[in-house]
């Protein structure tokens, strides 16, 4: 085969990619040392000016903490029902089929949607959750979840597992699907109890999968802007604030472009310390294989 | 014998918890879903008895009749079709060809390039945001379709290529090399060839960059500007934050921004489940 070809079939993937990622990543670290702001065209360097304003920035370390607790709960708490949610698709009874194929439709519809979804159930005059709680006797609880410094947070989790934990099901099921029943059999002859066959034959098995979703949501959780930006905008009283919406406040609602910039250049520096640890356990796991 | 009946005491125990995890799911995943497309069928004093059961005359299609006569409504749901076509076409024929080049090809730095584009689904997208805007006011492509096709494609390029080089590495080259043979060209291989192989991770691929590009909200909210570029994402977000809401219509268009993202799912719902978990699977 003609050997340049490959390089004429790979130009306009380069060349997108060069201009509108790697082009403003590169950009964006420089902008981070300048006191830019989005609404002029002249700035200064100001050097580590920026980083220093926010080592002082309570907002900002309010916002750090939240982004790591919510991908921490986030992650963990879909990781364990969606465990279940597995194990369930894995039972062969009736009505199986039809429920495998509709679990999902919650992870394709867009995030503004299912914000508006939630913000309308939780009203608290029309909200479903409300209209439920006072017909079961609770109505002295019915408020607007959203609004309430207490509950905000605990909705924005809710919001995420109701996006990603069908994934998390379909995609731990798919992977069950590949262990041979043989495992379980040789299991049985031996006496294996339940918890033994699953600590034993099935966490094994699916570990591949567990890391790819693992990985693959800690970076979606922790970069996500619209559905806090949408549902609460951060509040109530920075209560639900998070890197990716301070970044966007920063930059788009205060037009301070070099320190917003700064913060998601930090935001970059911990996914990267993140992906560096994943990659050097994995190299370790191939070691003692 | 005694075995016997313990397994299948088990089977029934497992049945029943399955029945409920199934309940629970449903009532937690689907029903927020049925009952907003239920909503938008109500008018809004119906809605405001606060009752779950509204009475026959609680039923209008005024709703659906309003947003489409009195609001902008059917101009943002072209806009959205507009944006969203042009991110799928666009990405197929990049990725394609891109997947292609780099699974056959010798290439330099073949390596690096890889790294890069797997990595770059990573880079947190409200930094990468700033200088783009500035990219996409220089390139004067401010509030314009194409300004924002092409950032959307940020978001679904780095999978795309993934997915499809994934999906190519497993298609033997003796297969393009017969083809070459008997005189196929290059796009003769890979439209006659590779990809009818390949067609369960194109079609996963053509749902996702639809999808994304469908429900993005961060790149339409800074780049468009007027409702010449408005998307259906930007719209519902603003009815539900205005002060006077009407929920019925509110629920329509929620209701309309959602169908076409699931009529698309239903079509591609099985390869899209085998194809999302056939790369995790390879290793």
């Amino acid at each position: 085969m003609d050997k340049r070809k490959g390089y004429y079939l790979i130009i306009p993937a380069i060349i997108i990619m060069g201009i509108f990622t790697l082009y403003p990543l590169v950009d964006g670290i420089r902008v981070s040392f300048t006191d830019k702001s989005m609404l002029r065209t002249v700035y200064n360097y100001v050097g580590l000016d920026n980083y220093r304003q926010m080592a002082r920035d309570p907002i900002f370390w309010l916002s750090l903490r939240n982004s790591i607790k919510l991908t921490t709960i986030v992650v963990v708490l879909q990781l364990l029902l969606g465990l279940v949610l597995a194990w369930t698709l894995k039972q062969e009874i009736p009505g199986m089929p039809f429920f495998k194929s509709i679990i999902m439709a919650s992870w394709v519809i867009p995030v503004a949607a299912t914000v508006t979804i939630f913000k309308f159930m939780a009203q608290p005059d029309v909200g479903f959750i409300n209209v439920i709680l006072r017909n079961i006797g609770l109505g002295n609880i019915v408020k607007y979840w959203f609004g309430d410094p207490k509950t905000a947070f605990s909705f924005i989790v809710l919001l995420h597992l109701w996006r990603n934990v069908p994934f998390y099901g379909i995609a731990f099921f798919a992977a069950m699907q590949t262990i041979p029943d043989s495992l379980y059999e040789a299991a049985e002859i031996d006496g294996a109890n339940p918890w033994q066959n699953f600590w034993y034959i099935t966490l094994p098995g699916i570990k591949n999968m567990i890391i790819v979703m693992v990985t693959i949501h800690v970076l979606w959780t922790f970069n996500n802007f619209d559905f806090i930006y949408l549902a609460t905008g951060g509040g109530p009283i920075n209560r639900t604030d998070v890197l990716p919406v301070y970044v966007y406040r920063q930059s788009w609602v205060n037009y301070a472009a070099g320190y917003a910039a700064s913060i998601g250049t930090i935001m970059l520096i911990i996914l990267s310390i993140y992906l560096i640890i994943y990659l050097i356990i994995q190299e370790k796991g191939e070691y003692i294989r | 014998m005694n075995l016997k009946l313990n397994k299948k005491q088990i089977k029934t125990r497992n049945t029943i918890i399955a029945y409920l995890v199934i309940l629970l799911s449903l009532c937690f995943f689907i029903l927020p879903m049925v009952w907003i497309c239920y909503c938008s069928f109500r008018t809004q004093e119906s809605i405001f008895t606060g009752k779950i059961l509204a009475p026959l005359a609680g039923f209008t299609l005024n709703n659906y009749y309003r947003i489409f006569s009195v609001t902008d409504f059917p101009r943002y749901f072209l806009n959205s079709i507009k944006i969203s076509s042009l991110v799928t076409i666009i990405s197929l024929a990049v990725s394609i060809f891109g997947a292609y080049g780099l699974s056959r090809y010798t290439i330099k730095g073949k390596k690096p390039i890889i790294i890069g584009i797997f990595s770059a689904q990573m880079f947190p997208q409200v930094l990468l945001l700033i200088p783009l805007f500035l990219v996409i006011f220089s390139l004067n492509l401010m509030d314009k379709t194409i300004g924002i096709v092409l950032t959307q494609l940020i978001l679904v390029l780095p999978f795309s290529m993934w997915m499809l080089k994934g999906y190519f590495d497993t298609i033997p080259i003796d297969l393009d090399n017969a083809a070459e043979i008997d005189g196929g060209n290059l796009l003769q291989r890979l439209i006659y060839v590779i990809l009818p192989i390949a067609e369960p991770g194109v079609m996963v691929v053509a749902f996702y960059s639809f999808v994304v590009s469908w429900g993005d909200y961060l790149i339409v909210s800074v780049i468009s500007q007027s409702q010449n570029t408005a998307t259906l994402t930007l719209i519902i977000s603003r009815l539900s934050a205005s002060l006077l809401i009407r929920w019925g219509q509110v629920c329509a268009v929620a209701t309309l921004t959602i169908i076409p993202t699931l009529i698309l799912f239903a079509l591609v719902q099985k390869r899209l489940i085998k194809g999302l978990t056939a790369g995790a699977l390879k290793e």
